[in-house]
């Protein structure tokens, strides 16, 4: 027989194509050659097992398909959104996670062993740190080396060593982050930020650590957290799903209450922190914490002061409000894809202000 | 989720097709584009070669699937027809790019690691699968892409022949090519008589 023959019977019957006759014949031809029965079943065996489909990209993907369906305006009867603050004059803002401007740096920093060169076995210590930033204004989604995914918002800064995964999974925060964290039992995946630090075996959650925000907050969608406070190290709060743990940044606390420095160590831990329900949007089952993923700037009874800090970071631009009032008043509502211009337009109707647009800064007054 | 025989995933699309043309069902938009994404985006990639216009691409494939719901009902051959909407799309791409019509299959271009095996799954040591993905990265442009299509995205022999403008025969030929190599690679390659195979066990 012909060898060209044997094979492409044998790919027939992988693929299903393979004729009852055609069958028959690669049966007999197997059975009066029994030594190829093994490496048959390892073909067989490649043959059989896909490529496993990788949900998140997908559903990532077809999130941005949908944008794009709407920037083409394409009807595609949406779910009800949120209300939205504006109504009107909406403009196309294209934004997409794969475009948004991502720094990745790894610095390389070795450490020598003084004295261990002529040992071989001791090989020089290489600790690599990589660094992800993302600017004002552009977000980012990051794959770690275990498949955990991480969100970072604006302006934030994630960072993990090369030795990360190999006995802890270590990461440290500063700004806004919405983790996805595969479940490992034995290797626990640690946040450091400014004011905490978090433990997680494998959840879903939120951390928003932004080092000039008065609070640090955590939201957790799913599993289960341990979060101890630096300050505080022998505490230690479990978290459970949907509570959201707010704690005080010692600076700006200090400086704004006029604690003085050597009494915050003796604070009682309840000054420092809260925990509170996350509070679904009763429309859609949204929780306003997670919502900036999806690209919505998204405000539930919050001063404007505090708004303003988190729209700074959103668009880019540095907003200066004059009247201290102002700053308390608080406020409701959704941007997706207003521009700056648009968001302050529709925030006037709601609050009475002028404001004067000078660059990237826009200077608000009464 | 796990994947479907080739038989029950083309009833399973000609379903969603159907749902999406007679009831606008948006789930079962979301669902064909689920199943299908990532072997649309790695089909458009061999012909773009970038991972943004692949992505790109797909969502153009889909945008013209809700647009065309209404004729989708008729469709016969549901798989064929959305690799060849991807093919067109994509072919229709490079041309306005390189101002270029014709595209050779040799220029195929498949992904590396877009054709899957998973070693915890195996009996063989890694040293004969890395040969083995050797192997098959190594297949000429258009014999890998034939061997991607059918192995990974579950396509016909006949499917293939008609999205890539080839015999069925070419197909057959093709796909042997594939698998020897792979055999080859475990040491086992089958003379021309069949009494004198060598079959070493790793």
């Amino acid at each position: 027989m012909n060898q060209e023959n044997f094979w492409i019977l044998l790919s027939k019957k992988l693929a299903n194509e393979a004729s009852i006759s055609e069958l028959k014949e690669l049966e007999e031809l197997i059975h009066e050659n029994p030594d190829w029965q093994y490496a048959i079943q390892n073909i067989e065996d490649l043959w059989r097992h896909k490529a496993p489909n990788d949900d998140m990209q997908t559903l990532d993907a077809y999130m941005l398909h949908l944008q794009r369906m709407k920037d083409l305006h394409i009807s595609f009867g949406e779910a009800a959104d949120e209300v939205s603050v504006i109504g009107h004059g909406r403009r196309k803002v294209r934004w997409y996670w794969a475009a948004a401007a991502v720094t990745v740096l790894a610095g390389l920093f070795l450490f020598l062993r003084p004295g261990s060169k002529s040992d071989v076995s001791e090989k020089p210590l290489a600790r690599e740190v990589n660094e992800i930033t993302t600017r004002p204004g552009s977000k980012s989604k990051v794959e770690l080396p275990d498949g955990s995914i991480v969100w970072l918002n604006a302006g934030s800064k994630l960072t993990y060593n090369k030795d990360y995964g190999q006995t802890l999974r270590e990461v440290t925060l500063s700004g806004e982050g919405y983790f996805d964290v595969m479940k490992m039992k034995e290797k626990p995946f640690i946040i450091h930020t400014s004011s905490i630090n978090i433990k997680v075996l494998g959840t879903v959650f939120n951390v928003k650590a932004y080092p000039e925000d008065k609070h640090t907050e955590t939201s957790l969608i799913r599993g289960s957290i341990e979060v101890t406070i630096k300050k505080r190290p022998n505490d230690k709060i479990i978290l459970s799903p949907n509570e959201k743990l707010v704690v005080e940044n010692s600076g700006i606390v200090e400086s704004e209450k006029n604690i003085p420095k050597e009494n915050t160590g003796s604070l009682p831990i309840s000054t420092l922190m809260s925990v509170n329900k996350l509070k679904y949007n009763a429309a859609d089952s949204t929780v306003a914490e997670t919502e900036w993923i999806k690209n919505k700037l998204v405000f539930r009874d919050e001063s404007f002061g505090d708004l303003a800090m988190r729209m700074e970071r959103w668009y880019d631009v540095e907003i200066e409000i004059t009247d201290t009032e102002l700053k308390e008043e608080h406020l409701n509502g959704t941007f997706d894809e207003e521009t700056i211009i648009q968001a302050m337009d529709a925030l006037k109707e709601f609050v009475s202000f002028h404001y004067e647009q000078k660059g990237k800064k826009i200077i608000i007054n009464r | 989720m796990g994947r479907f025989s080739a038989m029950g995933e083309d009833e399973q699309i000609k379903r969603l097709l159907k749902l999406i043309s007679l009831n606008d069902d948006q789930s079962a938009y979301k669902q064909l584009f689920v199943l299908l994404y990532h072997r649309l985006k790695q089909f458009a990639y061999s012909i773009l070669k970038s991972n943004e216009e692949a992505e790109e691409l797909v969502s153009d494939v889909f945008v013209r699937i809700w647009d065309k719901r209404a004729q989708l009902i008729s469709v016969e051959s549901p798989r064929l027809y959305l690799y060849t909407i991807t093919k067109n799309l994509a072919f229709t791409r490079i041309s306005r790019q390189r101002k270029q019509i014709n595209i050779t299959s040799e220029e195929w271009f498949v992904q590396l690691d877009s054709i899957y095996f998973d070693p915890e799954q195996l009996v063989i040591t890694e040293e004969i699968l890395r040969q083995i993905r050797k192997a098959v990265n190594d297949l000429p442009p258009r014999c890998k892409l034939i061997f991607k299509l059918i192995k990974e995205d579950g396509l016909k022999y006949k499917e293939v022949a008609e999205l890539l403008q080839l015999s069925i025969k070419t197909v057959e030929a093709q796909m042997a090519i594939a698998l020897r190599r792979i055999g080859k690679c475990m040491h086992f390659e089958i003379k021309s008589t069949p009494f004198q195979v060598s079959s070493k066990k790793s």
